[in-house]
């Protein structure tokens, strides 16, 4: 069990870094940012209970704001996703997913057909980027910008999470 | 009641959480000023000053050059004044300037902001004009002890008076949030005689900034096809163009080109306006 909390306080302090220090930065097209900060949701363990899942990306969310100097925004965004990743993953791996927690996030990456990894990226994805920009503009009259800023900005994340992603499991092994 | 809340606990647990969130983003010029957030933000601030200034030693060669192009301009304006010999430097300045360096800048979100080194210890207070070298940067809304918060010009709320340069009339720039280089002027009536390649400069109305300040050059000047939506067609040398912008009758939408490349700011001016307060008594 403390393995688990540790493991969790090294990916949050690395990912955090990356973020804010080389990510925040990259300003893709002039304004697009990828949120590898995802990362840590999508492989969070499943063991630990949603409760203490909420509270921790509460946190990572809060620390990511302070940086960023948007406070709240991405606090919100990652606690939603945070909430929804249960039904999320319910849905998309079916009778395969276990909620008492029993698979690591590895042998859910290994053991599932292409659509399906892909689908759990991406409705992660898109939900966090969609929660984010809307909190941000906060007005219908931009209900255009924010879609065409989600899509972009989603296709950026998913490629950068999904390369970090395969090089953490290379690296397990 | 107690049973309902163990049920379904975890709910409960992410409203709360949620709402807490939330009231971040709605309060969050209240909360900026609270001990823990000022506390936190003076040390994610360092952090972030010392990044940045890792980053500075490998621009420094770019820097340089700009800086020698700004001296040029610069002492061929003032050759011009000296020639003059009516210019008295402490008479009649209603501006002054300061140097200030950028440490954190934000460009993916709607409400851009950047961080610059200099805060009320310096002097600096809320509502001043910044510029970099080649132009307009923000204005200052927030400000600590060492550092200050500046709404960059690519803000959805940021709103700065310009005028054209060559027919004088007046509009107000706002962002559409699509785009690093383009901001839209409003305001500017369809009788006005304004063309593609005109420059915008601000237009001292506020005080904020001095009067004549690049801005950037017109890009675009669109003429509204027959829809009214909040989503609007635009007919631009017969290329139908798709721009989030509230269009309204006998004005003109223009669409403007920043001459700040916002992606590389290094160095920024801070503008104080002398005569401020005089100002604000008498619009009173």
């Amino acid at each position: 069990m403390i393995n688990i909390y540790l493991l969790i306080c090294k990916r949050f302090i690395f990912l955090v870094l990356i973020q804010v220090l080389i990510f925040n930065k990259f300003d893709f097209f002039g304004i697009y940012d990828p949120y590898i900060c995802l990362v840590f949701i999508l492989t969070f363990p499943v063991k630990l209970s949603k409760i203490s899942f909420m509270v921790i990306a509460f946190a990572f969310g809060l620390t990511i704001d302070l940086f960023s100097n948007s406070l709240g925004l991405n606090t919100a965004a990652c606690l939603t996703v945070a909430f929804f990743r249960s039904y999320i993953m319910n849905f998309v791996f079916g009778g395969f997913f276990d909620p008492r927690g029993l698979k690591l996030i590895k042998n859910y990456i290994s053991d599932s057909s292409f659509s399906q990894k892909f689908l759990y990226l991406t409705s992660v994805i898109l939900i966090h980027h969609f929660i984010l920009f809307s909190l941000e503009a906060f007005s219908l009259k931009y209900i255009s910008t924010i879609i065409y800023k989600t899509l972009i900005t989603a296709l950026l994340s998913g490629i950068f999470c999904t390369t970090l992603i395969y090089i953490m499991i290379e690296n397990e092994k | 009641m107690i049973d309902f809340i163990l049920r379904k606990k975890d709910v409960v647990v992410y409203f709360i959480l949620l709402f807490l969130s939330l009231s971040f983003i709605f309060n969050s010029n209240y909360f900026h000023k609270s001990k823990v957030i000022l506390f936190s933000n003076s040390i994610t601030n360092y952090t972030n000053e010392v990044f940045e200034n890792i980053d500075w030693y490998f621009e420094l060669k770019k820097i340089n050059s700009s800086l020698v192009e700004e001296n040029l301009i610069l002492k061929n304006q003032l050759e011009k004044f000296i020639e003059k010999k009516s210019i008295d430097s402490l008479k009649n300045v209603a501006f002054q300037y300061q140097n200030a360096k950028v440490i954190s800048n934000n460009l993916s979100s709607f409400k851009n902001n950047l961080i610059i080194n200099k805060g009320t210890k310096h002097g600096l207070k809320n509502e001043m004009g910044v510029i970099s070298s080649t132009g307009i940067v923000g204005i200052i809304d927030r400000t600590s002890k060492n550092y200050s918060s500046v709404m960059s010009v690519l803000n959805t709320e940021s709103k700065i008076n310009a005028k054209v340069k060559r027919t004088s009339h007046f509009g107000t720039l706002e962002w559409n949030g699509l785009s690093n280089r383009d901001l839209l002027l409003n305001d500017i009536p369809e009788t006005a005689d304004i063309k593609i390649g005109d420059s915008i400069i601000t237009g001292g109305m506020s005080l904020i900034f001095p009067e004549g300040i690049n801005i950037g050059v017109i890009s675009e000047i669109m003429k509204q096809e027959k829809f009214n939506d909040t989503i609007m067609k635009f007919n631009i040398n017969n290329q139908v163009k798709i721009a989030n912008i509230e269009y309204r009758e006998n004005y003109l939408n223009i669409e403007v080109k920043l001459h700040t490349d916002m992606n590389n700011l290094n160095n920024v001016y801070v503008i104080e306006s002398l005569n401020k307060d005089e100002f604000e008594n008498i619009k009173k």
